[in-house]
């Protein structure tokens, strides 16, 4: 991972890499737990990660929360032990499509979105992908479509509430290392 | 939150809306085609509890309708055939009283095909 | 939106509303009615309504006069000749029942006797004469041994010219099992004398279509006979009748045990092995006997049996759950249901 101003350093870890690690390991923490919550639809989850993806896109830029969620989605299946599983395959689409969707929020024109944007357009993406996989791929009931709607007004209602909270994760961040405009 | 969230969440919120609306659509299937002989066609939603009375050629037949299925509950034929019949609920289910000229059939042919044979 | 990008669109859908003035909706009109003993519904397409209504309550009316001429025990012109074949003395047989009773007599033969309508003793035995479902039990052994070993058969029948007799008193015919079919051969000869080239005739989901629906082929769906969806699908092409025989169609439960009212003529019981039997054929009658024998047939003989009538398209559902197809039904229908074992019979 380069450095901003281009230049080569020895590698030592800077505050920046220090904290978005820490992030990382929350999110994987988080992304563990969740898998204490029942859900509709196996493997599909309300992806309360996503917060730390959005503080760390809010924070650090696009490239930092794609490496934490790809970190989270590897490593934390490596620890569920349900790595290369459907939940895999089902987290890594969510993953993707939420990555894709931030990286288009945040290149359309005018005064763009706070945490809490993001965070709902992400949800959205992130269950829309998990939904579509696991009728593709796992379950292709025809009836399947009618937890479509529910599904999405649960994601909207964690993406709000997940946006909240990386809104105030960011400002503890970003009090805690003043200086740093968020990109 | 910023003018841009506030947009997204409107157009999030409608989107949920109308995918409830559209998929959530009682389909053909939720519906009891009522022919009577003397009288014309009718479509009822099978999610609203209530009886029907149809008029028939002997007289009047009783049809109820509860949760997603429906029967004939009293009709003026000597067989009872149609009342013996009990709950109809699969797509395609008939039951009728001759004698009366009354049927009661679940709608819900899949809309892909013209005719459906059983 | 710029006024450049916005001046641009106007071209593409103007092209669009165009295209969709040239392509009319097809004219389809449909009706449904209580006759036959059943729910008929009649679809006709390509004609204006008028003519599409007048043409259906027309066959509205040919089938009342059917199911009133052809019914084994009320009076009618069946019942009638019943009676007289129970004398065993030579009379006139009805013009409206000597044709069935011809084409009937040649698919008992070529069915080798799984198709029986001279039966019609042993039907009423078990109870299944009449629009009302038999309560149980099941008649006694003794009785139905009886039956059976009067051995009632078409071929007992003697026809000379307009004049018939039975040789065999225990002959009584029922046509169950081959009017419907043959009903709707007739409503479609007179849908054709009407002018109506494409339609589809459906008699409690036993059905014939002609033609096509104008704008593609008529799309029928064949239901799964244990589920509510649809098994497999087809489209027409030609002349298609779509028949099929199932266990779950009449029936009574009696401690425990399914009767159904396809029986077998041999045995004088439902005949076991099948959970649903589906021929296509270009006529009513030849598919609706068809369905009738090879259902009796059995998972063993049915390939035999539908080879012996001349038929290429049969599908079939085993008591597991198995869909078995002849190769020329796997090259006109689709399975629905992805998860269903399906196997292809070779004629033999």
């Amino acid at each position: 991972m380069g450095h901003r101003d281009g230049s080569e350093r020895a590698i030592t870890a800077s505050a920046e890499d220090q904290r978005i690690a820490w992030l990382a390991a929350l999110a994987i923490t988080i992304h563990a737990a969740e898998t204490a919550l029942p859900t509709p639809l196996p493997g599909v989850k309300p992806g309360l990660a996503n917060i730390i993806t959005i503080t760390v896109l809010v924070t650090y830029g696009w490239g930092a929360a794609a490496w934490v969620t790809g970190l989270r989605v590897v490593a934390g299946s490596l620890l569920l032990g349900t790595f290369l599983t459907p939940t895999f395959i089902l987290s890594v689409g969510g993953a993707l499509a939420s990555l894709a969707v931030l990286r288009l929020a945040q290149h359309l024109p005018g005064a763009g979105f706070s945490a809490t944007g993001y965070s709902v357009a992400a949800a959205l993406a992130h269950m829309g992908a998990q939904f579509a996989l696991a009728w593709a791929l796992f379950i292709p009931h025809p009836g399947l479509i009618y937890l479509l709607p529910i599904l999405l007004t649960v994601a909207l209602f964690f993406g709000i509430l997940n946006g909240i909270i990386a809104a105030r994760l960011v400002r503890a961040l970003t009090d805690a290392a003043p200086g740093h405009a968020p990109p | 939150m910023t003018r841009a969230d506030r947009m997204l969440l409107a157009v999030a919120a409608a989107l949920v809306m109308v995918l409830y609306g559209v998929l959530w659509q009682p389909g053909p299937g939720r519906e009891a085609h009522i022919l009577s002989a003397a009288g014309k066609p009718l479509q009822l939603d099978l999610d609203q509890a209530r009886t029907v009375t149809i008029p028939g050629r002997l007289g009047p037949s009783v049809v109820e309708i509860d949760h997603g299925r429906a029967r004939f509950v009293a009709s003026p034929c000597t067989g009872k055939l149609c009342i013996r019949a009990g709950w109809q609920q699969r797509a395609g289910a008939v039951a009728a009283c001759l004698p009366n000229g009354v049927s009661l059939s679940i709608g819900g042919g899949d809309r892909r095909f013209d005719a459906i044979n059983f | 939106m710029s006024a450049a990008l916005r001046r641009a669109s106007i071209v593409p859908v103007c092209a669009a509303l165009l295209l969709t003035a040239c392509t009319a909706p097809p004219k389809v009109h449909s009706r449904s009615f209580l006759a036959f003993g059943t729910l008929v519904e009649v679809t006709v397409a390509g004609v204006e309504a008028e003519q599409a209504e007048a043409a259906i309550a027309a066959v509205e009316r040919e089938f009342q006069y059917m199911h009133r001429s052809w019914h084994p025990w009320e009076a009618g012109a069946l019942a009638r000749v019943n009676e007289l074949l129970a004398t065993g003395e030579w009379f006139s047989v009805a013009p409206s029942v000597r044709p069935m009773i011809v084409e009937a007599g040649r698919l008992a033969e070529a069915s080798g006797q799984r198709f029986n309508p001279a039966i019609g003793a042993l039907v009423k035995l078990w109870g299944f004469h009449q629009d009302e479902r038999p309560a149980g039990p099941p008649p006694a052994a003794e009785a139905i041994a009886e039956l059976v070993a009067a051995q009632p058969r078409m071929s007992d029948l003697e026809l000379d010219g307009i004049r018939l007799r039975s040789r065999n008193p225990a002959v009584v015919l029922d046509f169950g099992g081959f009017a419907k079919g043959y009903g709707i051969d007739r409503t479609v000869e007179l849908l054709r004398r009407l002018g109506v080239e494409n339609a589809i005739v459906n008699t409690g989901g036993d059905l014939r279509a002609i033609g096509s629906r104008g704008d593609r082929p008529w799309r029928i769906g064949v239901r799964d006979p244990r589920g509510e969806g649809v098994l497999a699908s087809l489209e027409t092409e030609g002349d298609t009748s779509v028949f099929t025989s199932g266990d779950y169609e009449r029936y009574f439960d009696h401690d425990g045990e399914r009767y159904h009212h396809i029986l077998d003529p041999a045995t004088g019981q439902p005949a076991r092995g099948l959970v649903s039997v589906t021929v296509l054929a270009a006529d009513g009658a030849t598919a609706d006997a068809a369905a009738t024998a090879l259902f009796v047939a059995g998972p063993e003989s049915w390939p035999r049996v539908a080879r012996d009538l001349g038929l290429a398209r049969v599908m079939v559902v085993g008591a597991d759950g198995s869909v078995h197809l002849t190769p020329g039904m796997a090259r006109q229908v689709q399975i629905e249901d992805s998860t269903r074992a399906v196997m292809v019979e070779p004629l033999p």
